[in-house]
C-alpha cells in the first residue's frame, strides 16, 4: 500500500487516457508516486482515437511495450497516413502521409520544384506520387521503414490503427503489474481544502473517500474535477469547428484492410473508416446544427461497407479546451481537458503529450506554480496548433453543396491560420515550427490536396532547368514505385508480424 | 488565385565589412539569378559583427552552403579553430568552467544526463560539470580533433568555431564576390531616397555622385542603420539588462596556441584572451559609467600585457524589433547590437542572411512575408540576448556592476525560474544555443536546481556516479591521441603548402 514518502496520485477515470497516464507514471516514476485509478464499469469508455500518429511509438517504446505483442492484442493494423476523400471538391482524394515528399532533404523543399513545374504547364501526377508513404498506401503494401537514410524506403513513418477498447485493458494489466492500484466505483463528489482550494479527496457513491496529493482528471467529457469541481473555464472553438456529434458503428470489413485511415467528407461533416484486423471502425462526425442524429445515423448506416457489428452509438462534444489544463493540484488529461475531433487522429497524441509533460514536470507534494505554468504552456501550444490545422481542412474547400460546407467555407478563421494560408497561397511558404504535431509535409499535403495552390514558389527552385527537374522527378517516382513494389501486401505483413489471437 | 508580385531581380548590400561581403556572396551564390551590388563602405569601428574575430561553429555550415572549402575559408584566410571558452571569476564561489560546443555527458536511463549530475552535486560528490564534456576537456588540454571523430567515440558530436583574421577573411570574401560577379561599388551613402507612393527605397545616392538602385536593400553598414534607419528608427533598448557599452581590443605576439579562449569577469565588465597560432588577441568589454577610458587602457595593458592606442569602441546594446521594413532589411549591427560575450555577433548576421535567402519575398515585400521574417528573427534574437544575459543573471560577484538591477525579460525569467526549481529548460522556437550550452553555463555558474528530477530516482546514486566516472575515464584515456593546437596548425600549414 501507499508509502508515506510517495505522492498519492489519484487518476479519475479509466479508459485510454486514464490507463495511459497510470502506466506511464508507475513505469517512469516508480519511486515517486503511488498511482490509484478509480473507474466505474457502469460508465464505459469513449475509446477515442482508434487511429494514431507515429508519436505513439515513442510512448510505447519508453514504456518498454513490445510492438508485435501490442499490435496483436489490440488487433492493430499499420497506418501510413490518412486519405481525405471529397474534401476540396466531391470526387477529390488525397493522402496526408507520415513522411516526406521527395527525399525531404536539401535546402529547398520538394513542393517548390513541384509548383515550378506546374506553373510551367508541365503535366504532373498528384504530389503523392512522390511520397513513399502515399505510394505504399495506395497499393496496400507495408514493411517497416529502412533505417538507412540513403534509402528511399527510409522516408516514411508509421502509426497504428487499433482497437482502443482493447488498449485500455492492455495498459491496465501493464500498470497493475507495476503496482498501480485500481478501485471500482463511481465518483459523486470531491472535497477541497478550505484554504488553498486544492482537491483533497474524491468521494465514491458508496461513501468511500479516496485521498490524494495530485489528481489527474481523465473522466472524459464529464470533466469531474477540472470542470465540475474547479470550474476552470472552457474556451469554445465551435465557431470554427462546428461538429458537435459523432455516431459510431463498426462493421465487418468488406473491402481492403488498408494501411491508412480514411476521412470521407459528408453533407454535414465527415466520416471515418478505420480498418482493424478483425473489423472496420466507422463514424460520422457531424454538426447538429446542420443534421439531426437520425439523419446522420441513417447516412452512416447507408455508407458503411459491411454488415454492422453493433448498434449505432451517438457521442456529443464541443470543440475547445480548458483555459488551463492544470489548475490547483488537478491535471486534466484527455477529453476532460479539451476536445478536438479525430479528423487528424490527434486525440491520443494530445493525451500522450500531456502525459509526457506531466512526467517531466512532476510536482512535489505541494504544486509549484512554475511546474504548472510550463505544463499549461506546452499543452496550450499543442492544442492551438492542432486547432488551426483542423480548421484548414474545413475552410479550404470549394464545396457549396450543403449548408454545412457553405458555412465552413465562408466562416471567419483565426488570424493565425489566415496568415499561414496566405503565406502558402503566395509563395508556397510553410510557417516554420520545430515543435508540434504537424510539420511542413503535413501542411503541404492538405493545401495541395484541397486545391490551395501557391501562386509562386521559392525563387531558388527556378535555378535548375525544367528538363532536369522533370528527369529528376521521373527518376524519383520510379525509385519509389520500385521500392514499394518490393514490399509485401499489408495483410500478408500483418499475418506474419502480429496476427491477432484466433480466439478474438 | 492570389496574384503574385514579380520576383526580386536585384539586391543592393550596403557595408563593406565581413557582414556585407557575406551577404553579397551568399545571395549571389545561392540565388544566382539575382543581380547583386555591394556598396563596400568600410564599416565603422562600432560594427561589432564586422570586427569580432571569434565565431560560433555555425560559420562552418555557412561556408558549406556557399561551397567554400576549408582550405580557402579557414586555412588560407588565416583562421584558426576554437573549441570553447573558459569562463573565470564569473561566480566567486565556483571555479572557472568551459563552455564548449558539443555534448555534456552521455545519456543513460530515461532522463537527461544533467539530472544525474545535479543529484551528485547535491550530495557533494560531483566532478566539475565540464569534466563530462569531451570538447571542453580537449580544449583544456590544448588539443584539437584533426578530423571528424568516429561515431560512438565520446568525442563524436563536438563542434568547433573559428578565430578569424578579419582582414584576410574579408579579402577572401571580396575575391570570391568578384569571382561570382557581384557588382562592387565604392563610396558612402549620402542619401536614401524613398518612393512617394509607398515609402519604399527608390535608390541610394553615393558621395561619388552615383546612385544605386535595387529591388531590395540590405543594410549591413553598422549600428547607425544608414539605410534601414531612413524608414523608421524603432529600437528596443537592452541597456537596463546589458550594461557594457565600451570595447577595447588589442593584439600581441603569438604564444603557445590554444583552442580555448579565456573570458574573465572583472569588477566592471570582462576581458578576453585568445592565443591563436599567429597572434594573441586581447580585449576588454566594460561599462563606461563605472570605468574611464584611460583606466580601461591601463587595465588591458596590465591584464594582457598588450597595449593599444586606438580609442575604445562605444556601442549601445539593443535590437530593431522589425529588422525588415518595406524593401529594406537590416543585418549585423544594423539589426542587433550585442556585446561579444559568447561571440554571437557574426552568427546573428549569418543567420539573418540565411533567413533572407530562405524567405525571399517578391518585389512588393508583402507585409505578411515580412512579418513572418520579423517574427522568426525576433524569436532568435530574443533567445540569444537571454543566453548572453544569463551569464550576468547567474553570476555572483560583489561589485556594483554585478548587482541585479531590474526585472529580467519574461522569457529569461521563466527559463531561470523553471531551471532553478527543477533543472528543466523550457522550449522556445528559434533557439540558437543548444540545451547543453545552457546547462554548461547555468550549472557551472552555480545555479543548482533545488529539486532532483524524479525520473532518475529509479537509478541508484552509486550507479550514476559510476557511469559518470566511467565517462570521464573514457575521455581522459582518449585525450592524448589528439594533436596539440600547435601540432595541428603545423599539419594544416603543410596541407595548404602541398
Amino acid at each position: 500500500m501507499a508509502r508515506p514518502d510517495r505522492q498519492r496520485v489519484v487518476v479519475v477515470g479509466g479508459g485510454t487516457s486514464g490507463w495511459m497516464t497510470a502506466a506511464a507514471l508507475v513505469k517512469l516514476l516508480p519511486e515517486r508516486c503511488h498511482v490509484h485509478l478509480i473507474e466505474s464499469e457502469s460508465i464505459g469508455i469513449i475509446g477515442v482515437g482508434e487511429a494514431t500518429l507515429p508519436h505513439i511509438r515513442a510512448f510505447n517504446e519508453r514504456l518498454g511495450i513490445v510492438e508485435a505483442e501490442f499490435m496483436a492484442t489490440t488487433r492493430a493494423t499499420f497506418k501510413l497516413g490518412i486519405e481525405f476523400r471529397d474534401w476540396g471538391r466531391i470526387g477529390d482524394s488525397y493522402i496526408h502521409p507520415f513522411g516526406t515528399f521527395g527525399r525531404g532533404t536539401g535546402d529547398v523543399q520538394f513542393h517548390h520544384y513541384y509548383a515550378r513545374l506546374l506553373h510551367a504547364g508541365v503535366q504532373l501526377p498528384p504530389i503523392e506520387a512522390f511520397s513513399m508513404a502515399c505510394t505504399l498506401a495506395r497499393t496496400n503494401r507495408f514493411a517497416l521503414p529502412s533505417s538507412d537514410p540513403r534509402q528511399i524506403a527510409s522516408t516514411f513513418g508509421y502509426a497504428y490503427q487499433f482497437d482502443a477498447v482493447a488498449f485500455a485493458p492492455y495498459l491496465r494489466r501493464f500498470a497493475e503489474a507495476l503496482g498501480a492500484q485500481r478501485t471500482e466505483g463511481k465518483i459523486v463528489d470531491a472535497e477541497r481544502d478550505g484554504e488553498s482550494g486544492d482537491v483533497t479527496a474524491v468521494v465514491l457513491e458508496d461513501g468511500r473517500r479516496i485521498q490524494g496529493d495530485l489528481f489527474v482528471d481523465c473522466s472524459g467529457f464529464a470533466s469531474l474535477l477540472i470542470g465540475k469541481t474547479l470550474g476552470e473555464p472552457f474556451q469554445d472553438w465551435s465557431r470554427w469547428l462546428p461538429a458537435d456529434r459523432a455516431v459510431a458503428l463498426p462493421c465487418r470489413t468488406a473491402t481492403a484492410v488498408t494501411p491508412y485511415t480514411s476521412a470521407i467528407a459528408m453533407p454535414a461533416g465527415w466520416r471515418w473508416r478505420i480498418p482493424l484486423q478483425h473489423r472496420t471502425g466507422n463514424g460520422y462526425v457531424f454538426a447538429s446544427a446542420f443534421a439531426s442524429e437520425e439523419q446522420a445515423t441513417d447516412a452512416l448506416t447507408a455508407a458503411i461497407e459491411g454488415a454492422p457489428m453493433a448498434t449505432p452509438r451517438v457521442l456529443r462534444f464541443k470543440a475547445g479546451r480548458r483555459e488551463r489544463s492544470w489548475a490547483h493540484n488537478v491535471v486534466a488529461i484527455g477529453l476532460s481537458g479539451g476536445f478536438l475531433e479525430p479528423l487528424e487522429s490527434t486525440s491520443i497524441y494530445l493525451v500522450q503529450q500531456a502525459i509526457t509533460a506531466l512526467v517531466e514536470l512532476f510536482p512535489e507534494h505541494r504544486v509549484a506554480p512554475v511546474d504548472r505554468d510550463e505544463f499549461n504552456r506546452i499543452v496550450d501550444m499543442e492544442y492551438d496548433r492542432v486547432r488551426d490545422f483542423l480548421i484548414l481542412h474545413y475552410h479550404a474547400t470549394l464545396r457549396d453543396d450543403s449548408e454545412f460546407w457553405n458555412y465552413v467555407r465562408t466562416m471567419p478563421i483565426p488570424d493565425s491560420l489566415a496568415e499561414k494560408m496566405d503565406l502558402f497561397r503566395r509563395r508556397g511558404r510553410i510557417v516554420k515550427y520545430r515543435e508540434g504535431a504537424f510539420l511542413d509535409a503535413s501542411w503541404v499535403s492538405v493545401y495541395l490536396g484541397q486545391r490551395v495552390t501557391p501562386a509562386g514558389f521559392d525563387p531558388r527552385a527556378a535555378g535548375p532547368s525544367i528538363e532536369s527537374l522533370i528527369a529528376g522527378m521521373e527518376q524519383m517516382q520510379a525509385e519509389i514505385r520500385a521500392a514499394a513494389t518490393a514490399m509485401p501486401d499489408h495483410l500478408t505483413y500483418l499475418a506474419r508480424y502480429c496476427p491477432m489471437p484466433t480466439a478474438a | 488565385m492570389t496574384s503574385l508580385d514579380d520576383p526580386v531581380r536585384s539586391v543592393a548590400v550596403v557595408g563593406g565589412g565581413i557582414v556585407g561581403w557575406s551577404a553579397a556572396v551568399a545571395l549571389k551564390r545561392r540565388m544566382p539569378g539575382l543581380a547583386v551590388t555591394i556598396v563596400a563602405t568600410p564599416p565603422p569601428a562600432n560594427a561589432l559583427a564586422d570586427h569580432m574575430a571569434h565565431t560560433l561553429p555555425s560559420v562552418i555550415g555557412f561556408h558549406d552552403d556557399l561551397g567554400l572549402r576549408e582550405e580557402d575559408a579557414v586555412l588560407r584566410a588565416g583562421g584558426s579553430w576554437r573549441l570553447g571558452t573558459l569562463f573565470e571569476s564569473w561566480s566567486q564561489q565556483h571555479p572557472g568552467y568551459v563552455h564548449a560546443y558539443g555534448p555534456y555527458g552521455q545519456p543513460f536511463g530515461t532522463a537527461s544526463f544533467h539530472h544525474h549530475w545535479v543529484r551528485a552535486a547535491h550530495a557533494g560528490s560531483a566532478a566539475p560539470y565540464d569534466a563530462h564534456a569531451p570538447a571542453a576537456m580537449l580544449a583544456r588540454a590544448g588539443r584539437i580533433a584533426a578530423s571528424e571523430p568516429e561515431p560512438g567515440s565520446p568525442f563524436a558530436g563536438i563542434q568547433a568555431g573559428l578565430v578569424l583574421d578579419v582582414d584576410r577573411y574579408r579579402a577572401m570574401l571580396e575575391a570570391f564576390a568578384r569571382h561570382l560577379g557581384v557588382d562592387i561599388r565604392d563610396g558612402h551613402v549620402t542619401q536614401v531616397r524613398l518612393r512617394g507612393e509607398d515609402g519604399f527605397i527608390e535608390n541610394l545616392a553615393l558621395d561619388n555622385d552615383s546612385a544605386v538602385e535595387a529591388d531590395l536593400f540590405i543594410d549591413a553598414a553598422g549600428p547607425e542603420g544608414v539605410v534601414r534607419g531612413a524608414i523608421d528608427a524603432r529600437w528596443e533598448d537592452w541597456q537596463p539588462w546589458l550594461r557594457c557599452d565600451r570595447l577595447l581590443a588589442a593584439e600581441g605576439p603569438p604564444t603557445a596556441p590554444s583552442p580555448l579562449d579565456q573570458v574573465t569577469a572583472l569588477p566592471v565588465g570582462w576581458r578576453w584572451r585568445t592565443a591563436t597560432p599567429t597572434r594573441t588577441l586581447h580585449g576588454l568589454c566594460y561599462s563606461s559609467t563605472l570605468l574611464s577610458d584611460t583606466d580601461a587602457h591601463r587595465l588591458l595593458a596590465e591584464a594582457g600585457g598588450a597595449e593599444t592606442s586606438a580609442p575604445p569602441i562605444a556601442f549601445t546594446q539593443g535590437t530593431r524589433p522589425e529588422p525588415w521594413a518595406r524593401n529594406c532589411v537590416a543585418v549585423g549591427d544594423a539589426a542587433t547590437v550585442i556585446e561579444p560575450l559568447e561571440w554571437t555577433n557574426l552568427h546573428l548576421a549569418h543567420s539573418a542572411i540565411d533567413r533572407i535567402v530562405a524567405m525571399m519575398p517578391g518585389r512588393a515585400c508583402h507585409p505578411l512575408e515580412v512579418a513572418d521574417y520579423n517574427r522568426q528573427a525576433a524569436a532568435e534574437v530574443t533567445r540569444v540576448r537571454d543566453f548572453v544575459l544569463c551569464h550576468y543573471a547567474t553570476a555572483s560577484r560583489p561589485e556594483q556592476f554585478w548587482q541585479p538591477a531590474i526585472d529580467l525579460p519574461p522569457s529569461l525569467a521563466h527559463t531561470l525560474a523553471l531551471f532553478a526549481e527543477r533543472g528543466r529548460l523550457p522550449f522556445f522556437e528559434e533557439e540558437t544555443f543548444a540545451r547543453d550550452s545552457w546547462l554548461a553555463v547555468l550549472l557551472s555558474q552555480g545555479l543548482l536546481p533545488r529539486r532532483i528530477d524524479p525520473l532518475i530516482e529509479a537509478t541508484p546514486p552509486a550507479q550514476s556516479d559510476a557511469a559518470m566516472a566511467g565517462f570521464r575515464a573514457a575521455i581522459a584515456s582518449t585525450l592524448p591521441h589528439f594533436p596539440t593546437a600547435a601540432q595541428h596548425h603545423a599539419a594544416q600549414l603543410g596541407r595548404i603548402a602541398r
